[in-house]
């Protein structure tokens, strides 16, 4: 009865995919060809990076030379290393596999490729440098503004720039909000 | 073109947040050209040494949304047991639906498509107030929360202040 539930059109299919995932492997692995992807050597390199970093962001206990390994292995692809990793198959790079060093970054100063390198982020601006809202903390005359704007803004509106610019202003305006109260805070405690 | 479900889905729930937002929270796609990535806002919680703090974080989500769950990504640093050096977040609602192997979690606390964003936000700011440590994402910061609770404090209020720009 068992033997009976593979149809022969289901085995025939079942091959077929195999047939399918070998002849890919072996492409990967027997010619890492550039004339194989037509993509430039720069962008290759920034795709195998963001792998990289993809992958150790889920898991930062792992090497990035392993990694590299068997993303280069396996032809870059995330899935299927994340699942090896997952299933603790990941193989031991040999000592002969030097990975290129990560790129120089192209526009960032030389201190945030050694952050990258030792898998560390450079520590961020503050918020007000992110969202860039240095005018708006020197205007006093804001706060008064943007409570009575708020109400208005709050409203789902069904021009999708002008729900853009709300939510913009929201973000702004919480930011905003949290930095004058803890300088009332701050100033209170020094007061006291 | 007709919009996927996960197009539509998040535009739905970016409307409710936008109508309706939950105290201390703010969320919505970068550019509506990219809906599958949203930017949020969330607040300290009050009585916990994230007070006054506002912490932006970004949500990627899955083109099968809400089947599997968005990755939620800190973008400051935050000294926290359950979030990763790189900013990741680890909590049980952002994992795919089914059961821990760990057996920590239950099927209930993680990841199912009845789940919604807002319910992840209040969750990760829950998170913020009490740690889990059970298997910790930041496993210094978990220490230090264990061992050194006033240490873990200042550390986390002076991050707060700096991020102000204080």
């Amino acid at each position: 009865m068992s033997d009976d539930q593979i149809s022969l059109p289901y085995f025939a299919a079942i091959l077929i995919i195999l047939g399918f995932i070998v002849r890919y492997l072996f492409f990967n692995g027997g010619g890492a060809s550039p004339a194989q992807s037509p993509r430039s050597p720069e962008a290759l390199l920034r795709a195998r990076e963001t792998a990289v970093e993809r992958i150790q962001q889920m898991f930062p206990q792992t090497d990035r030379r392993t990694i590299l390994w068997d993303l280069h292995r396996n032809g870059m692809n995330i899935q299927n290393t994340t699942e090896r990793i997952l299933a603790g198959r990941l193989e031991t790079p040999p000592i002969t596999f030097q990975p290129p060093a990560p790129p120089p970054p192209s526009t960032t100063s030389a201190s945030s490729s050694a952050a990258l390198r030792k898998v560390e982020k450079p520590s961020q601006p503050d918020l007000i440098t992110r969202y860039n809202l240095t005018n708006r903390i020197t205007s006093p005359t804001a706060t008064d503004e943007t409570v009575n704007i708020d109400h208005k803004t709050k409203a789902w509106s069904s021009n999708r720039d002008e729900r853009q610019a709300s939510l913009q202003k929201r973000r702004e305006d919480m930011i905003l909000a949290a930095r004058r109260k803890m300088e009332a805070k701050l100033a209170k405690g020094k007061s006291t | 073109m007709a919009q996927s479900t996960a197009q539509r889905r998040l535009l739905q729930e970016y409307r409710a947040l936008t109508n309706n937002p939950p105290e201390g929270i703010t969320a919505g796609p970068v550019s509506e050209d990219d809906i599958l990535h949203w930017e949020c806002l969330i607040q300290g919680p009050e009585d916990t040494p994230f007070e006054g703090g506002v912490f932006p974080a970004e949500l990627k989500f899955p083109k099968d949304y809400p089947l599997a769950p968005p990755s939620m990504k800190f973008l400051v640093d935050l000294w926290h047991p359950n979030v990763y050096p790189s900013g990741l977040v680890c909590i049980s609602i952002l994992h795919p639906p089914g059961d821990d192997p760990n057996h920590y979690e239950l099927a209930a606390e993680r990841w199912s498509p009845i789940q919604s964003v807002e319910k992840i936000l209040i969750s990760v700011m829950s998170m913020l107030a009490e740690p889990n440590d059970e298997s910790p994402a930041n496993v210094e910061a978990a220490k230090m929360w264990r061992d050194h609770r006033d240490e873990y404090e200042r550390k986390v209020r002076d991050s707060v202040l700096k991020m102000l720009g204080l």
